[in-house]
């Protein structure tokens, strides 16, 4: 039998290589994906996640746990056969138009996934008609947003004119995040909340839900 | 009680004072000297206030036109702070990277000027045309510093509406920089030649940035401009139109051109890489018949910005720190007590304490404290430590994509150049150990400014070298490689 606690450590300690091999022989094993996810790659991220929030793990730890989380998780997706029963709730997110900054952003879509969200990553350069389609059409709770240049973060306020122009307001949560962005902007905005990383995104789409 | 906050220039750095804290205290710190004690009779102390102001007695206004200093400088020995203020420290323009080194030329007639337009700094030289020889030189930081380190806020501040202003002062200070070159050389300027990065190019130009401030980052215009002195309000007359050289796209611009003439990656079949680790870290690599190009943003971590206790290379910064009988043993500017550390000692730290297993493989600092003391009160901290993986991962990744699209190997690179002022003072086999490049070092060279010999270069060739550099130059937007953040997060290992 395969020993998934290699895949919880592998997650905690940003093996990749490790966590896509434990995976694929639970797999071998008939070990059920739901299961998988659930026990060690939610529990992996959480533990990184709490010893980042406690100064005991830092950004370049969080990347290196995301992927291998990601490398494991993109091999049990498709094994998923009722995918919304074990979602915290549906999450839209991308790097603004006009900017092309993906990592950060990719890190909060990672950690939200590995923490038991569903997540709609639409990329970078997104244009306000393209999240407020993807708003409408996967019905999200919270639409995540990112800039890394101060040029590009005023298209933030651009996209929430428009989610509101389509009637979505009450429907969708705003997050807004990455380093020119702070809570004052946030607000002046009109984004429901601010996170100033990866893993207090995490939280706070954790307390706007309510979950 | 509210505090005072001063702003030092070109460092970026911000700090809270008293009401009426004396100016000598502060700077003291971050390594100005005070020759004359505070007497205010050498002038050394002079601070340019940017921002804000500095009230003068008439003690001090006698001072100031006794070393001739017009309206907008102090001395830093005989001032108080009682506003917020921003300054720029003269002491440090002298930290700016010059270029004695000999080139091939054809003798021509007359003087020429070259100008190497920098984000952070400014260095113009008077060259005698049939010899080559530097007769002057004249070295600023740029005074744009008040509005932004880097390229993004400097941008964003011609959005803002200070686009007139920026194109006056910048062209303000280099006519006043070739004005005492001309008076010292005692000669008649034939022609001058500029090089810099775009978004320098279109502030002197006085351009509209809106195109470089989103993605695509696409301005119309990259060409060469030329320019009478009258459009410019300068007082000489040379027999040529003044140039700015044209950039190679995006971000890239002419100094980069002139770094690559300099360097003589055009001509060679071999491959040739330069890195300039200046404010905006660009890279080329290429050989005779392909070049690509791109820019990193990685270069304010080794400048010192954004370093818990970064400073410039000036008295009391750690220059350099080696392993010795597994001791570090650290140079400190002046032999004085350290304050700070520099950016080519960061390098060093971090090699350093690798090499003695006090930080492991992902930069995680293992005692599990927050900071490791490097020699008397100076420490680096966890996220100094993380600045600069970010950084080094930028230039190692850039690296490997630009060669991807080559499609050769790194491997293949068979000589790197590293440019810049910081790029001069780095120690080789501790940028090897720390992965920022990964080749040999045997490979790599040090080349000073070579916007600057590129620029001199110019002054003797015809713009014919130029077309052929920008029809085979392609510029790559590394964020737009689907390989580019797999291979940064790679990078973040030592």
């Amino acid at each position: 039998m395969t020993d998934l606690n290699l895949l919880y450590e592998a997650v905690v300690g940003g093996k990749l290589e490790i966590a896509v091999e434990t995976t694929n022989s639970a797999i071998a094993d008939g070990v059920n994906a739901h299961s998988i996810i659930n026990d060690y790659l939610i529990k992996g991220m959480e533990e990184i996640g709490q010893r980042f929030e406690n100064g005991k793990a830092f950004v370049p730890n969080l990347l290196m746990s995301a992927r291998a989380m990601k490398g494991s998780l993109d091999i049990l997706k498709p094994l998923l056969k009722d995918e919304t029963s074990a979602s915290l709730g549906k999450i839209v997110i991308g790097t603004v138009k006009g900017d092309l900054h993906d990592i950060g952003k990719n890190l909060v879509a990672s950690m939200l996934e590995g923490c038991g969200f569903e997540v709609i990553n639409l990329g970078v350069d997104v244009t306000s008609e393209k999240f407020v389609t993807a708003i409408k059409e996967n019905n999200a709770d919270i639409v995540c947003m990112s800039a890394l240049l101060t040029t590009t973060m005023t298209y933030m306020k651009e996209v929430i004119e428009a989610i509101e122009a389509a009637g979505l307001k009450d429907k969708v949560k705003v997050m807004v995040g990455g380093a020119p962005v702070n809570d004052t902007f946030a607000t002046k905005i009109g984004a429901t909340a601010f996170s100033d990383n990866a893993n207090a995104a995490v939280q706070t789409a954790k307390r706007l839900l309510a979950v | 009680m509210k505090k005072q906050i001063i702003t030092i220039q070109p460092l970026g750095k911000k700090i809270e004072v008293n009401y009426n804290t004396s100016l000598i205290d502060v700077l003291h710190e971050f390594g100005v000297e005070f020759p004359c004690g505070g007497a205010g009779t050498c002038g050394k102390c002079k601070v340019k206030i940017l921002e804000g102001s500095v009230q003068k007695s008439s003690k001090h206004q006698q001072k100031l036109e006794f070393l001739g200093l017009s309206d907008e400088w102090r001395l830093a020995c005989d001032s108080n702070v009682i506003a917020d203020i921003t300054i720029e420290i003269e002491q440090f323009s002298n930290l700016i990277l010059a270029d004695e080194s000999e080139f091939e030329f054809t003798a021509q007639k007359g003087f020429g000027i070259a100008v190497d337009l920098g984000t952070t700094t400014i260095v113009a030289q008077l060259i005698e045309l049939s010899t080559a020889k530097v007769l002057a030189v004249e070295k600023r930081i740029n005074p744009q510093v008040k509005f932004g380190a880097d390229l993004i806020s400097r941008i964003q501040a011609t959005l803002d509406g200070h686009l007139p202003e920026m194109t006056k002062i910048i062209r303000e200070t280099i006519g006043a920089m070739i004005d005492l070159m001309i008076a010292a050389g005692k000669v008649e300027v034939r022609k001058v030649v500029i090089v810099g990065n775009t978004v320098m190019h279109h502030i002197f130009c006085g351009y509209d940035l809106t195109g470089l401030s989103a993605y695509p980052f696409i301005s119309e215009r990259l060409a060469a401009e030329k320019f009478k002195t009258k459009d410019l309000n300068w007082n000489f007359d040379p027999e040529e139109d003044i140039i700015f050289y044209p950039s190679i796209g995006s971000f890239v611009g002419s100094d980069i051109l002139a770094g690559i003439v300099a360097t003589g990656l055009h001509q060679k079949e071999k491959y040739t890489a330069l890195i300039d680790l200046g404010t905006n870290g660009e890279i080329v690599v290429g050989n005779n018949k392909h070049i690509v190009c791109a820019s990193t943003a990685a270069g304010p971590a080794f400048e010192g910005y954004n370093i818990s206790m970064g400073m410039r290379a000036v008295t009391g910064a750690i220059s350099s720190i080696n392993l010795v009988d597994n001791m570090l043993i650290t140079n400190v500017i002046g032999n004085v007590e350290p304050k700070g550390i520099c950016g080519s000692a960061l390098i060093d730290a971090i090699a350093t304490l690798r090499a003695l297993n006090k930080i492991d493989t992902l930069g995680e600092i293992l005692s599990g404290e927050n900071s490791i003391q490097i020699a008397g009160n100076v420490s680096i901290i966890q996220k100094d430590i993380t600045e600069f993986q970010f950084a080094k991962a930028a230039i190692a990744a850039g690296l490997k994509i630009l060669a991807k699209n080559l499609n050769i190997k790194l491997e293949d690179i068979e000589q790197v150049y590293i440019a810049g002022g910081f790029g001069s003072y780095i120690n080789l086999e501790h940028v090897v150990q720390v992965g920022m490049i990964e080749l040999p070092e045997e490979k790599i060279k040090k080349m000073g400014n070579t916007a600057l010999i590129g620029a001199k270069m110019f002054l003797f060739n015809d713009f014919e070298i130029c077309n052929h550099i920008l029809v085979n130059c392609k510029h790559i937007n590394l964020e737009e490689d689907t390989d580019f953040q797999d291979t940064y997060i790679d990078k973040l290992y030592f």
